[in-house]
């Protein structure tokens, strides 16, 4: 009988099970919900005087990603830009339409443009312009606050 | 009553087997570790562009405003341009016909065009309601 209950020695798992939830808990405090939305490939410009934007609860921001060819971004996927930013817009209104704001030209929403450094001038300036048709006025421009050191 | 009171000692010492959870536990861990990519340090320079217009339609705008109010004082603008080189970088920077940078925007000719600018709207007099920055179309 002693020979058995010696068998069945099991180690206690309690401090291993608390130890992985940590871990866990850690993992899904820091997880980046928004790096989807981001092409973290890009190699955006270095701009000292670049601030973290403070969007005061407003609505959230249009994301484009640009690459060095001027290929517009959303998601992971590449878009043409016109019909992108009319989808965009048009579900805008009818959001805004929802909530009761009143119907403006302008978008109270601000478009964030992540442009690699490498993009000709013009075709950054084709997507601000297509935004500014559409009703968007404010944007911002992302840039690193220093170079990367990898 | 002494068979009862054995019978609460062995339900005391009853263990839940913890292997089952901590297999789910090791199987969330590997979740977020492989989905696990951290937020670059980014900042934003933010800019309110309103649409573009003609300039004959701003001038318009600007010297029936002008009439309201000060007569004599009217539109200025200023004008840069923003010559490019053959790889899409900045060759010179000209400020109303007068280049004030020649090179790269490195730190220096950054500092430069600051210490220009601030010269010319330092000048009380002279009221500029807009810049018209002109760029060549292979910059980058």
């Amino acid at each position: 009988m002693a020979e058995l209950n010696s068998d069945r020695v099991e180690p206690n798992l309690t401090p291993l099970l608390d130890m992985v939830f940590q871990l866990i808990t850690f993992f899904m405090l820091v997880i980046n919900f928004k790096g989807a939305s981001m092409d973290l490939s890009l190699k955006l410009p270095v701009l000292g005087s670049a601030r973290p934007l403070d969007r005061q609860g407003k609505l959230e921001p249009l994301l484009l990603n640009i690459d060095a060819e001027g290929g517009v971004h959303c998601f992971g996927r590449l878009e043409e830009i016109q019909p992108l930013i009319d989808k965009e817009a048009r579900l805008l209104r009818e959001q805004l339409r929802a909530a009761g704001e009143p119907a403006e030209k302008e978008f109270p929403v601000g478009v964030i443009i992540r442009a690699d450094r490498a993009v000709p001038f013009h075709l950054l300036n084709h997507v601000i312009e297509v935004c500014q048709k559409a009703g968007y006025r404010q944007f911002s421009l992302s840039a690193m606050t220093r170079q990367e050191t990898r | 009553m002494r068979r009862k009171r054995r019978h609460r000692r062995d339900q005391g010492s009853v263990e839940m087997n913890l292997a089952a959870m901590l297999d789910m536990a090791f199987q969330l861990l590997t979740f977020f570790i492989l989905t696990f990519r951290p937020a670059p340090v980014e900042g934003q320079l933010s800019l309110n562009l309103p649409p573009p217009i003609t300039v004959a339609k701003a001038e318009a705008q600007a010297n029936e405003n002008a009439g309201n109010e000060m007569a004599e004082v009217g539109l200025e603008t200023l004008h840069l341009q923003v010559m490019a080189n053959d790889r899409g970088g900045v060759k010179q920077v000209i400020l109303e016909a007068s280049p004030v940078v020649t090179g790269e925007m490195n730190e220096a000719n950054i500092q430069r065009l600051d210490r220009e600018l601030r010269r010319i709207f330092g000048v009380n007099m002279v009221a500029f309601d807009r810049i018209q920055i002109a760029v060549e179309r292979r910059l980058r």
